[in-house]
C-alpha cells in the first residue's frame, strides 16, 4: 500500500500532468507489484493528515523489536485536492497492483504555462518539498521536486545519516518526458555514479497529434516500448547496463489484458522475463523467470492478486409515498448508474521456486486502512513465518 | 630449563585438522560478511605446514605442574596454507546498491541484477611475528592472546587473479577479516579446543548440558526434582558439581546435601512461603517461573462454581463433585464418587484448581495435594468401567498433573478414606471460600449465609438423592459431560423435591438460584457448543460410548 506522503507525491503527479510511468525505470512496474511487494514486519502506525491543500504531515510509530518513528512534512506549491481520508480514499489508488499503461497523450507546451500581468511573467515553477526524519536513528530524508517546463522535473533526493559515507547521498535526477520517447540523467554523490535511461514507444507519435481510431480489431491493440539503462560509478570505476522491452495491451484492447516484459543484462549474462494478465475484473497473475546465461542460475516466481469486493445488498424497491397517493407505480429508472464497487480487500500472494511465501492483505477497516502481511518459508517446517507484520494507516 | 615443543604430532592428526576446519568455518560465518560474499565461507583444506613457528621466551610469570603463564615473541613463515570456498558476487553495481538507503537509490532496472560466481581462496606464505601472552592451567585451559596485530603478510590467491581490481580487493578484505579472527576468535577458540583436550570435567559438562536439553524436552516424565539436576549445581563449599556427582545424590540421601544443591535464596524464599502459609500471613515472596493459586484464584473460583463455560470437562467435575449443586451434571464420577459414600469437598476444589494450571505450580501443602491425588485415583479406581470415558477425556491433562505433582507417597492412598477429615487442616480461607464460591455466583451476603446452612445437608442428602434419581436416567445422563443442555434441565424439580423438607425459604432461594444457574448453563452449552465443542459433541451425542451401554443394564 502507498504511503500517505507517495499518494500525495502521485497526485502532485497527477496535477502538474507528469507522466511518471513513462519512464525505462518503471518498465516492469505490473511485475514489481505483483511479484516484489514489501511485506511489513512488526506493527506500524501511520497518522497523516492534509492539513490544507499545500501541505502535509505525517508521523509514522513502529515496533520491530524497538520502538521507531518518523516525522514528516510536505509541502507544495500547487494545491493538491485529493481525497485525504482515509476511510474515502479509493483503494484503487493506493494500493498497487496490474498497472493498466495508458494512452499517450500530448504534452502541453511551454507557452500554455505562461502567465502574464503586466507585461510581466509572474507563473511560478511548481515545486513539492518533502522530509522525513527517522527516530531514533536520526537519519533525515529531504526530497526536492521542481517541474521545470511541462516536459522537464528535476528530481533532488538526499539522505544524511552518520553511518553512511560521507554522512549521506545525495540523488540528482533529470527527467525528460515528450510522451513518444522520455530520458532521465541521474547522478549519485555516492560512488560518483552516473546514468542515462531512455526509453521509445514505438507508434503514432502523440506530438503530431494524430488521432487515430484505435485498431481493435487487431488481435492485441498495445504498445511496444524499448529502453535502456547505463550507469558508470566514476569512483569506483565499475559500471551496470541493461535493456528491456515491454509490449502491454491499451485500454481499448478487448480481450484479456496483458503485460509481457523482457530485460537483458549484457555484462552479467542476466534474462529476465515477467508476464502478467488481468485474468479477470479482480483477478491478476503474473510469472518471471530469470535465467543467467554465465553461471546458469535460474529463478522463477508467481504471484497473483485477487480483489474482494464487498457484495451488493440488493435495493429493495419500494413504492414511494408519492407514488402510492397517485395510485400509480414508480417510474422505472432508464439505464440506472452502475454504483461505483466497494473493495474490501486486496490479497497478493507469491511463491518462487524455494518455497518462499509471501502474503499480503490490504483493505479497510471502517476509517482505517490495513496492510497485513507474512512471508513464510516452507524450507524450514520447524519455523516456517519468518516475519509477520501489520501496518495500520490513519489520514484525514 | 628447557621446553619441548612438538609441532610434527599436531600436523599430523587427522581429527585435530577437522575439528579446527569445522570452528574456523564457524568463526569465519559469526562476523557480518562484506555484501559481495553471498554464501557460507566455506574452510576447504588447512594445513600447519612442517615448519613450525619460532618462539621466543621472554617472560615467564608463574610455572607450575598444572599451570604456566608466560610472554612469548612468535616469528612465522612457514608453509601452512589455508583454502576457502564461498559464492561471491560479480555485479559491483549490485553490491553497490547494497547498503544503500533506498530513498536516494539510482533503482536501475536490471542493471544490478545479480551474477555469483564460486570463488576458491587461498591463503599462504603467512608471515606473522607477534608477541603472545599465554596462560595456562590445567583446571580453566589454555588462553592466549596477542598483544599486537600478528598477522605481517600473507599472499591471497584465487580465482580472480587475472582481474587486478578483484585481486587486490579480495587481498584488501581477507587481510581485514583474518585480523579480526586472530584478534578476537582465534584465542576464543583455541581455548574451548583445550578445555576440550584437557579438562575432562568440560567435557562431560558440554555432554550433561547436552543431555539436560534433551530431557528437557521431554520433562513430563520426571517428577524427582534431583532427576534434572540444576545447570549451575554447587555443594555446600560453593564448587561446581558435575554431572555424575548429582546423579550420585537421592532424596533420601541426607537432607543437608540436598539442600546445598539449590539456591539459598530460592530456599530462603521457598521457607518463607510456607512459614505465610501456617501463619496466615499475607506477605507472599515472590519466586520465579513459578505461578501461585493466589495470583490465578478470582478466575478460577468463578469456575469453580461453575458460573463461567466450562473449558474442560475436568474442571466441571471438580467443581461439582463435592456440592453436588450442580444436578445438571449427568457424569458417572460424580454418582460414583457419592454411592462410595465419599463427598470430597474441598479437596476436590484444590484439584481442579490444579488441572486448570498450565505452568509448573509451586504447591507446599504437600499433605493436602497427596490427599487430593490419593482420593481422586481412589474413587477412579473403584468405578472402573463407569468412569472410562471420563479418563478418556483427562488423559492429555495426566502429564501436566505428573509435572506439578511432588512423588505419590503410599501414605497418601492410606489417608484417602478420612480424606473428608483431612479438610481440617487445608487453610482456612480456603474451607470458607468454598461453599461460597460453589453456590452463588453473585455473592450477595444473605445467600453466603444460606449456603453455610445449606451445605452441610446438602452434602448429607446428596448420596441418595443421586443414586435414586439419577438411576433410571442414567442412560440420558450417559453421554459425556457437558454436551447436552436438554439433560442439564431435567434434574432441577428432583433436587427442589429432596430439599423441601429443609425449609421454606431456604428451598425457594435455592430454587430460584438453580433455576438462573440452570437458565444460564443452558445459554453457556449453546454458546460454547459452536466454539470448540461442537466437532464433537455431534459425533458423540447420537450414539453413547459402549462402556455405558453395557453398565445401564
Amino acid at each position: 500500500m502507498l504511503e500517505f506522503m507517495d499518494y500525495v507525491q502521485h497526485s502532485f503527479y497527477k496535477a502538474s500532468h507528469w507522466n511518471s510511468e513513462n519512464s525505462y525505470s518503471q518498465l516492469t512496474a505490473t511485475a514489481r507489484e505483483l511479484l516484489e511487494f514489501d511485506t511489513p514486519r512488526g506493527l506500524r502506525l501511520n497518522l497523516s493528515s492534509l492539513s490544507s491543500p499545500n501541505f502535509a504531515t505525517s508521523y509514522a510509530l513502529g515496533s520491530v523489536g524497538l520502538v521507531d518513528g518518523a516525522l514528516s512534512y510536505l509541502y507544495t506549491s500547487l494545491p493538491l485536492f485529493p481525497v485525504s481520508q482515509s476511510g474515502d480514499i479509493d483503494l484503487h489508488d493506493v494500493i498497487r497492483g496490474y498497472r493498466q499503461i495508458q494512452e499517450l497523450r500530448k504534452q502541453e507546451e511551454s507557452w500554455m504555462w505562461e502567465e502574464w500581468q503586466g507585461g510581466k511573467r509572474i507563473d511560478k515553477r511548481n515545486t513539492l518539498f518533502y522530509g522525513r526524519l527517522y527516530l531514533p536513528q536520526s537519519t533525515l530524508e529531504a526530497l526536492y521536486l521542481r517541474r521545470l517546463s511541462p516536459t522537464q522535473q528535476l528530481k533532488l533526493s538526499a539522505v544524511s545519516d552518520s553511518r553512511l559515507k560521507n554522512g549521506g547521498t545525495i540523488l540528482a535526477l533529470h527527467q525528460y518526458d515528450t510522451g513518444k520517447y522520455s530520458t532521465e540523467t541521474l547522478y549519485s554523490t555516492d560512488g560518483g555514479l552516473v546514468g542515462v535511461r531512455g526509453l521509445y514507444n514505438f507508434g503514432p507519435d502523440p506530438r503530431k497529434g494524430i488521432i487515430e481510431p484505435p485498431r481493435t480489431e487487431d488481435r492485441f491493440y498495445g504498445r511496444f516500448s524499448a529502453g535502456a539503462e547505463m550507469y558508470y560509478g566514476a569512483l569506483n570505476k565499475s559500471g551496470g547496463v541493461s535493456f528491456g522491452g515491454r509490449f502491454a495491451t491499451l485500454p481499448a484492447h478487448k480481450g484479456v489484458p496483458l503485460t509481457a516484459t523482457l530485460t537483458l543484462n549484457p555484462l552479467m549474462g542476466n534474462l529476465s522475463t515477467t508476464y502478467a494478465v488481468k485474468a479477470g475484473k479482480n483477478l491478476a497473475l503474473c510469472s518471471k523467470f530469470d535465467f543467467n546465461v554465465y553461471s546458469y542460475e535460474s529463478d522463477l516466481m508467481l504471484g497473483c492478486e485477487l480483489w474482494r469486493m464487498k457484495a451488493k445488498a440488493k435495493k429493495i424497491q419500494e413504492r414511494s409515498m408519492a407514488a402510492k397517493l397517485e395510485w400509480r407505480l414508480d417510474e422505472v429508472e432508464k439505464n440506472p448508474s452502475p454504483e461505483p464497487e466497494e473493495v474490501t480487500g486486496v490479497l497478493k500472494a507469491r511463491v518462487d521456486q524455494n518455497w518462499r511465501i509471501g502474503l499480503l492483505w490490504e483493505g479497510r477497516i471502517k476509517e482505517l486502512l490495513f496492510t497485513l502481511a507474512s512471508s513464510i518459508d516452507m524450507n524450514r517446517p520447524d519455523q516456517p513465518f519468518r516475519a509477520v507484520g501489520l501496518e495500520v494507516q490513519y489520514s484525514s | 630449563m628447557a621446553f619441548n615443543f612438538n609441532w610434527s604430532p599436531l600436523t599430523a592428526d587427522a581429527e585435530f585438522y577437522k575439528m579446527a576446519q569445522q570452528m574456523l568455518t564457524t568463526a569465519l560465518n559469526k562476523s557480518p560478511k562484506p555484501p559481495i560474499i553471498v554464501d557460507d565461507i566455506l574452510v576447504n583444506e588447512l594445513n600447519l605446514g612442517s615448519v613450525p613457528p619460532e618462539l621466543e621466551i621472554l617472560e615467564i610469570g608463574d610455572l607450575a605442574e598444572d599451570r604456566f603463564r608466560g610472554i612469548f615473541k612468535m616469528c612465522y613463515s612457514g608453509d601452512a596454507f589455508l583454502t576457502l570456498k564461498t559464492r561471491v558476487q560479480a555485479n559491483p553495481l549490485n553490491t553497490y546498491l547494497f547498503s544503500k538507503p533506498s530513498f536516494t537509490s539510482p533503482q536501475p532496472l536490471a542493471a544490478s541484477s545479480g551474477l555469483t560466481i564460486p570463488l576458491q581462496i587461498t591463503l599462504s606464505e603467512i608471515k606473522m611475528s607477534a608477541f603472545i601472552i599465554l596462560v595456562f592451567s590445567r583446571q580453566k585451559g589454555l588462553t592466549l592472546v596477542f598483544r599486537n596485530d600478528p598477522l605481517e603478510s600473507l599472499k591471497v590467491s584465487s580465482t580472480f587473479d587475472s582481474i587486478p581490481f578483484v585481486r587486490d580487493y579480495l587481498q584488501r578484505e581477507i587481510e581485514k577479516q583474518l585480523r579480526t579472527l586472530m584478534m578476537d576468535e582465534l584465542p576464543a577458540i583455541i581455548h574451548r579446543l583445550s578445555l576440550r583436550l584437557w579438562c575432562p570435567e568440560y567435557r562431560a559438562k558440554e555432554d550433561a548440558e547436552l543431555a539436560q536439553a534433551e530431557k528437557l524436552e521431554k520433562e513430563e516424565v520426571a517428577v524427582d526434582p534431583l532427576a534434572s539436576p540444576p545447570q549451575d549445581a554447587v555443594d555446600a563449599r560453593g564448587n561446581v558439581l558435575n554431572a555424575n556427582e548429582i546423579s550420585t545424590l537421592s532424596l533420601d540421601g541426607g537432607g543437608s546435601e540436598v539442600h546445598s544443591l539449590f539456591s539459598q535464596k530460592n530456599l530462603v524464599r521457598l521457607a518463607a512461603l510456607t512459614d505465610s502459609h501456617r501463619t496466615l500471613s499475607l506477605f507472599t515472596p515472590s519466586i520465579r517461573d513459578a505461578v501461585f493459586r493466589a495470583w490465578a484464584s478470582p478466575s478460577e473460583k468463578t469456575e469453580t462454581a461453575g458460573t463461567s463455560t466450562p473449558a474442560t470437562p475436568s474442571l466441571l467435575r471438580g467443581s461439582d463433585d463435592g456440592h453436588g449443586h450442580m444436578p445438571s451434571r449427568p457424569s458417572l464420577v460424580n454418582l460414583q464418587s457419592a454411592t462410595t459414600g465419599l463427598s470430597l469437598g474441598a479437596g476436590r476444589h484444590s484439584r481442579s484448581h490444579m488441572r486448570k494450571k498450565k505452568n509448573r505450580v509451586v504447591n507446599l501443602r504437600k499433605s493436602k495435594t497427596t490427599d487430593d491425588i490419593a482420593s481422586e485415583s481412589g474413587s477412579e479406581g473403584a468405578s472402573v468401567a463407569g468412569s472410562e470415558p471420563i479418563i478418556s477425556t483427562r488423559i492429555p491433562e495426566e502429564p501436566e498433573d505428573n509435572i506439578i505433582t511432588p512423588p505419590r507417597s503410599p501414605s497418601g492412598r492410606v489417608r484417602f478414606r478420612t480424606s473428608s477429615i483431612d479438610l481440617g487442616d487445608s487453610p482456612n480461607k480456603f474451607r470458607l471460600s468454598t461453599p461460597r464460591s460453589a453456590l452463588s455466583s453473585k455473592a450477595v451476603p444473605e445467600q453466603v449465609i444460606l449456603d453455610s446452612t445449606s451445605t452441610p445437608t446438602m452434602e448429607k442428602d446428596e448420596p441418595i438423592i443421586y443414586s435414586r434419581t439419577r438411576r433410571p436416567s442414567l442412560k440420558k445422563a450417559q453421554s459425556p459431560p457437558d454436551k447436552a443442555p436438554a439433560i442439564h434441565l431435567t434434574p432441577a424439580p428432583i433436587l427442589s423435591e429432596s430439599l423441601s423438607g429443609s425449609g421454606g425459604i431456604i428451598e425457594q432461594a435455592w430454587v430460584l438460584k438453580m433455576a438462573g444457574e440452570i437458565a444460564r448453563r443452558a445459554h453457556d452449552e449453546k454458546a460454547s457448543r459452536e466454539g470448540f465443542w461442537s466437532g464433537s459433541t455431534d459425533g458423540r451425542e447420537e450414539t453413547p460410548p459402549p462402556a455405558y451401554q453395557a453398565k445401564d443394564l
